[in-house]
C-alpha cells in the first residue's frame, strides 16, 4: 500500500515534466519495478546489481557495476545511481556514474551517460538488468565515435595512460557511501 | 483539713498490726501450724505417712484454726507457705518420674507408662487440698469490708492445681511426649498393637488413662502431639489407599473411615464424662475440621505428585481428577499442582526424545483434565503454556495436527473424539463489555489470563499458531500427498478426502479451503479428461492433471523418460493439446508408477515400479551390459547416487551385479521391460508404490516452501547491502518490505542475519551489517 502512495506521491511531483502516456497507473509501474527487483535478485549475473535507495520508493534506485575481467576497468567497481519516471518504462531511465568514472561516453564531472539504449534506441522491454548489462559491456567497449570525454577517447588506444587517468579520477566505494 | 483522713488512716494501720501480733502469738500461731501440717505434701512411699489418714485430723478443729487464719488474714500467706512445701516435696514426684521414663524407654512398653500416668494422678489427688476444709460456712462478719473473701476453697485449689502443673510440665524428659504419642497411637490403632490388657491380664481402662491426661492438664499442653497421632494415621491411611487407586473416588471413603476411627478415637482422648456437652462441642468441630482438612490435603499431595500419569491415564482417571478438584476447594495446592505438573512436562514431556504426536496427545488430555478439575481454565493456562512454546517450536507440530484433523489412517487414536460436535474454529474475541452474566477472573489467574469459553480442543490445538493460515497451508500440502498417492483413480478415497475437506471446512470456513476444493475437482477432471483423450486414441498413460497454480509446489526433476515411455508420453499430450489447446502438459515423469511385465528365462513378473526404475529395466533389454555413465545421460539424471540407487533397485526384479561400476543383466534375455504388454498407468502424478525405495516426498513441505522463501530474503539482503553499503537492521526489516512474501518480525530477522553472519557471508560493526568480502 505504501508503495502505492509513494509513487502516487512521485507521479505528482513529475506529472508537469512527464506529458507522454499519462493515463497509466502508478500502481503498475510500481508493480512492474517491484518485478524488475525480484528478477534482478533472483538472476545470478556476476558483477551487476540494484536497489532502492530507500523503502516505500521504488523510483529511485542504485546500483554497482564491477568493471569486466580482462577489461582496463577490471577490479574496480563503480557505483551508479537510477531513477525511473512515472511514466516507465515507456521513458528510459536516468542513469548517471556516482563514482568518477573515466570513460570515453560519461562525462567526468557530471556522470552523465552516452548510451544510445538509454536515450532513442529505449524500448520498454528492455529492463533493469538489460541496462546494467549494457553498461557493463560499454566498459570494456566504449563507443569512441560519440564521445562525451574526448580525451578519454582520445587516450583510449594508449592503455598505460589512460589507467594511469581512470585511476587518477577513481574512487573506491566504501561501505557507507550509500 | 487532710488529718482527720490520716489519723483514720493511722489507727486502722495500727489496729492491724495488734491485730497480726496477737494471732502470731497465740492462737493463730497454733491454727497455722495445724492447717499447714494437714496440708503438707507426703511422700507416697513413705508408709507412715500413708498410713496418716487425713481423718485423723479434727475437723472442727480445722475449721476453727481456719477461721481464725482468716481473720488473721494470713489464708494468703498459708497458700503461698503451701506451694513452698509442694516445691520442696516435688523432688519426690520426680525421682518418680525419672525411674518410670527409664523403664519404658528400655521396654518400650505402653504399660509403664499409663502405669506413670496414673501414679502421678494419685500423687496430685494426694497432695491436692481437700475441698472440705473450705470454709465456706464461716462466719459473715468481715473486720475489714474490702478484704477478699476468706476461702481455701477452689482459688486454693487453682493455684496448687497450676503450681503442681507448672513443676510437672517443668521436670517431664522429653521423652515423654513421645511415651504419650506412643500411647495415643496405640488408641486410635489397636489392631497394630498388642490387645488392650496389662499384665496381670486385666482389661484396661483406657477412658481411666485419659482422664488421668486431662486431670494432670497434659491434654491440653500436649494437645498437638497427640493430633499429630490422628494426622499420621490419616497420612499413613492414604498412602496405603489411594496411590495408583484413580478409577474409583476416595475422598468418600477416606471420610468413612475417618469417622469410624479417628472420630471415635477423638471421642475417647478428648471427651471426659464429666465436660460439659457445651465445651465438647466447640472441641470436637474444631479438631474435627483439622482433621478432615488433612485428609484433603494428604490425598491432593498424593494426587499432585501423580498427576502426569493421572492424565496419561485419562479418561480412566476421571474419579480421580474428580477428587483433586473436590480437595482443591478445600486445599489451597493449586500453586503446587502447576508446578508439579510443568516440573513432569519439561522433564518426562518437552524433550526431543517424545514424538510430537505424543506430546500433542498428552496436551489434549491435558486440556481435558484440567478442564474437570478447574473449569474456568487458569489452571490449564499456566499449565499449557509452556507445552505451547514447545510445540511451536517443533516442526512438525503442524502437520501432526491436520493429519489428525484429517484422520490419518495411520494413527490409531485420533486427538479428537468421534463424538465431538464439530465447531468452526473460535478466534480470540474481545471482552463483550455488555455480557451481563460477566465473571469476573479467578483471584489467581495472571495478567495474561483471558477468559476463554470452553473452546473445543481443536481450537485450542489450531490458537497455539497466531493464524490459522499455517494450518490451511500445511492442510493443502498433505491432501496434495494424499490425493497423489491415490491408485488408478480410486473414487472411493478421493470421496473419502472429500469428505473430510467438507468436515474441514466447518472448522477453518469455506473461503479457507477454497484451493483444496480446486485440488479435488482437478481428481475429477483428469479422470474425466483422461477419458475423453483415451476416447480419441487409446494409450497406456494415465496422467492425473493438476493445475499448478493451486496445488503446493511440487518437486521438480530433469527425468527425461527413455525409450518408449518418452513416445508414450509425447502423443499423450499431442492429443491432449488438441483437446485443449489452451493448455499445455508439463510432465513429472519421476512422480508416477509403472506396471510392467518382466519375461525372464524362466518366469514372468508383473511389477509396479517408479518410472526411473522403469526406464532402466527398459533400457536392459537393449544392452546386456551398462555403466552408469552411459546410463546417466540417457535419463539425464543429476547425480550419480540417485542412478546407482536406481539400478541397484532394479536389481530387486532382475539381478544385477555391480563390478567396477557395470551394471549386468543376469537373468535371463529379453528380461527387458516390454512395457506394452502389462497395462501401464503412468500417472503424471502418483507417489512411487510403497517398494519403492528412493522415497522423497513429491511435495514440497511447508519447509521446504520456507527455506525456498529465506534463499529469496537473503538475495535481497544481498543486493541491499551491495548497493547501499553497511544498514541496520530495522532498516534492513523495512527494505526487505520489496521482497515478496516478507513476514519476518525483525527479531526472526535479527537471527537470520546472526545465521549468515556465522556462515561468514555478512560481518556486523557497530550494529550496522555489512556483505563480508
Amino acid at each position: 500500500m505504501d508503495q502505492v502512495t509513494s509513487s502516487l506521491a512521485a507521479r505528482s511531483s513529475q506529472k508537469t515534466s512527464a506529458a507522454a502516456p499519462p493515463q497509466q497507473s502508478a500502481g503498475s509501474v510500481a508493480k512492474r519495478l517491484s518485478n524488475e527487483l525480484m528478477t534482478l535478485m533472483m538472476s545470478a549475473s556476476p558483477g551487476i546489481s540494484a536497489f532502492p535507495k530507500n523503502d516505500g520508493n521504488l523510483f529511485e534506485w542504485v546500483g554497482t557495476i564491477e568493471g569486466p575481467s580482462e577489461t582496463i576497468y577490471a577490479d574496480l567497481t563503480f557505483r551508479i545511481s537510477i531513477s525511473f519516471p512515472s511514466n516507465y518504462p515507456y521513458v528510459a531511465p536516468t542513469i548517471k556514474f556516482d563514482t568518477p568514472c573515466y570513460h570515453p561516453n560519461v562525462d567526468i564531472a557530471s556522470g552523465a551517460i552516452c548510451l544510445d539504449i538509454l536515450q532513442d534506441k529505449w524500448s520498454a522491454v528492455y529492463s533493469v538488468q538489460t541496462i546494467l548489462l549494457s553498461l557493463q559491456s560499454l566498459l570494456g567497449e566504449p563507443n569512441n565515435n560519440s564521445p562525451l570525454n574526448p580525451e578519454a577517447a582520445s587516450l583510449w588506444s594508449k592503455p598505460q595512460e589512460f589507467k594511469a587517468k581512470l585511476m587518477h579520477y577513481y574512487k573506491p566505494i566504501t561501505a557507507d557511501s550509500s | 483539713m487532710a488529718t482527720s483522713a490520716l489519723r483514720t488512716q493511722v489507727s486502722t494501720k495500727f489496729n492491724e498490726s495488734i491485730h497480726k501480733l496477737l494471732a502470731g502469738t497465740n492462737t493463730g500461731g497454733r491454727a497455722w501450724t495445724y492447717t499447714l501440717d494437714y496440708l503438707r505434701p507426703y511422700d507416697l512411699k513413705d508408709r507412715a505417712a500413708l498410713l496418716r489418714p487425713k481423718a485423723g485430723f479434727d475437723q472442727a478443729k480445722l475449721r476453727e484454726a481456719l477461721v481464725t487464719l482468716h481473720h488473721s488474714r494470713q489464708l494468703g500467706p498459708l497458700g503461698e507457705a503451701f506451694l513452698e512445701d509442694v516445691r520442696k516435696a516435688f523432688p519426690l514426684i520426680e525421682r518418680e518420674i525419672n525411674h518410670y521414663m527409664a523403664t519404658y524407654e528400655q521396654t518400650q512398653d505402653p504399660d509403664v507408662f499409663r502405669q506413670l500416668l496414673s501414679r502421678l494422678r494419685d500423687w496430685y489427688n494426694a497432695w491436692k487440698p481437700p475441698n472440705a476444709c473450705a470454709p465456706s460456712t464461716s462466719p459473715p462478719h468481715q473486720p475489714i469490708p474490702n478484704a477478699p473473701e476468706p476461702s481455701l476453697g477452689l482459688v486454693f485449689v487453682l493455684d496448687y492445681t497450676q503450681a503442681f502443673q507448672t513443676r510437672l510440665f517443668a521436670s517431664l524428659p522429653p521423652s515423654f511426649a513421645a511415651g504419650l504419642k506412643h500411647l495415643a497411637n496405640l488408641c486410635l490403632s489397636p489392631e497394630s498393637h498388642p490387645p488392650r490388657v496389662g499384665r496381670n491380664g486385666e482389661p484396661i481402662d483406657m477412658g481411666k488413662t485419659w482422664t488421668d491426661v486431662d486431670v494432670l492438664g497434659l491434654l491440653d499442653r500436649y494437645e498437638s502431639v497427640i493430633s499429630s497421632v490422628a494426622f499420621e494415621s490419616i497420612e499413613k491411611r492414604v498412602a496405603e489407599t489411594c496411590p495408583g487407586k484413580w478409577d474409583q473416588p476416595m475422598l468418600a471413603s477416606l471420610r468413612l473411615w475417618m469417622s469410624q476411627t479417628v472420630v471415635q478415637w477423638m471421642l475417647e482422648v478428648f471427651v471426659r464424662p464429666y465436660h460439659p456437652k457445651g465445651d465438647v462441642q466447640p472441641i470436637l468441630s474444631n479438631i474435627g475440621t483439622r482433621f478432615d482438612y488433612h485428609v484433603n490435603k494428604a490425598l491432593c499431595d498424593v494426587r499432585i505428585s501423580e498427576i502426569w500419569d493421572i492424565i496419561i491415564d485419562y479418561p480412566d482417571t476421571l474419579a480421580a481428577l474428580e477428587d483433586l478438584r473436590e480437595c482443591l476447594t478445600r486445599v489451597d495446592e493449586r500453586g503446587a499442582l502447576v508446578k508439579a505438573l510443568r516440573k513432569q512436562n519439561a522433564t518426562r514431556l518437552l524433550h526431543p526424545g517424545a514424538d510430537t504426536k505424543v506430546i500433542l496427545g498428552q496436551y489434549v488430555s491435558t486440556i481435558k483434565c484440567l478442564r474437570i478439575i478447574d473449569p474456568p481454565g487458569v489452571l490449564l493456562y499456566k499449565v499449557a503454556d509452556p507445552i505451547r512454546q514447545y510445540l511451536r517450536e517443533r516442526p512438525d507440530t503442524i502437520r501432526c495436527i491436520v493429519a489428525s484433523l484429517v484422520g490419518d489412517d495411520e494413527s490409531g487414536d485420533s486427538l479428537i473424539e468421534d463424538n465431538e460436535p464439530i465447531q468452526p474454529i473460535q478466534q480470540p474475541e474481545a471482552e463483550d463489555y455488555s455480557d451481563q452474566n460477566w465473571d469476573p477472573e479467578p483471584i489467581d489467574a495472571g495478567p495474561e489470563f483471558k477468559t476463554n469459553k470452553p473452546s473445543d480442543v481443536i481450537s485450542t490445538l489450531v490458537s497455539i499458531y497466531d493464524s490459522k493460515d499455517l494450518f490451511v497451508k500445511e492442510l493443502q500440502v498433505l491432501l496434495a500427498q494424499r490425493l497423489l498417492a491415490i491408485k488408478n483413480n480410486d473414487m472411493e478415497r478421493i470421496d473419502k478426502e472429500r469428505r473430510n475437506i467438507e468436515i474441514l471446512k466447518i472448522r477453518f470456513g469455506e473461503a479457507a479451503l477454497q484451493v483444496c476444493e480446486v485440488m479435488l475437482r482437478d481428481m475429477d477432471d483428469s479422470k474425466r479428461t483422461d477419458g475423453r483423450v483415451q476416447d480419441q486414441k487409446k494409450s497406456v498413460v494415465h496422467p492425473t492433471i493438476i493445475s499448478h497454480h493451486f496445488w503446493p509446489s511440487l518437486e521438480s526433476s530433469d527425468l527425461i523418460m527413455p525409450g518408449q515411455f518418452q513416445g508414450l508420453q509425447d502423443s499423450y499430450a499431442k492429443e491432449f493439446s488438441k483437446f485443449k489447446p489452451d493448455k499445455k502438459l508439463k510432465w513429472l515423469p519421476h512422480l508416477g508408477l509403472v506396471t510392467i511385465g518382466l519375461e525372464l528365462e524362466d518366469r514372468t513378473l508383473n511389477v509396479d515400479v517408479p518410472p526411473l526404475e522403469a526406464a532402466f529395466i527398459e533400457l536392459f533389454s537393449q544392452r546386456d551390459v551398462w555403466t552408469l555413465d552411459d546410463l546417466i545421460p540417457l535419463c539425464r539424471r543429476r547425480g550419480q547416487e540417485r542412478g546407482c540407487e536406481s539400478a541397484d533397485d532394479v536389481g530387486e526384479y532382475g539381478r544385477t551385479e555391480r563390478a567396477d561400476g557395470e551394471f549386468v543383466c543376469v537373468v535371463g534375455e529379453g528380461g527387458g521391460g516390454r512395457g506394452d504388454e502389462g497395462h501401464s498407468s503412468l500417472s503424471t502424478h502418483a507417489l512411487p508404490a510403497p517398494t519403492a525405495a528412493p522415497n522423497l516426498p513429491p511435495v514440497q513441505t511447508v519447509q521446504q516452501q520456507q527455506a525456498a522463501q529465506m534463499h529469496v530474503h537473503w538475495k535481497f539482503v544481498e543486493g541491499m547491502l551491495t548497493n547501499l553499503g553497511s544498514l541496520p537492521l530495522d532498516r534492513i526489516h523495512t527494505m526487505l518490505k520489496f521482497a515478496p512474501g516478507y513476514d519476518m518480525t525483525v527479531d526472526q530477522l535479527g537471527s537470520f542475519m546472526e545465521a549468515a553472519r556465522r556462515e561468514g557471508l555478512v560481518v556486523n560493526q557497530g550494529g550496522q551489517w555489512k556483505l563480508n568480502r
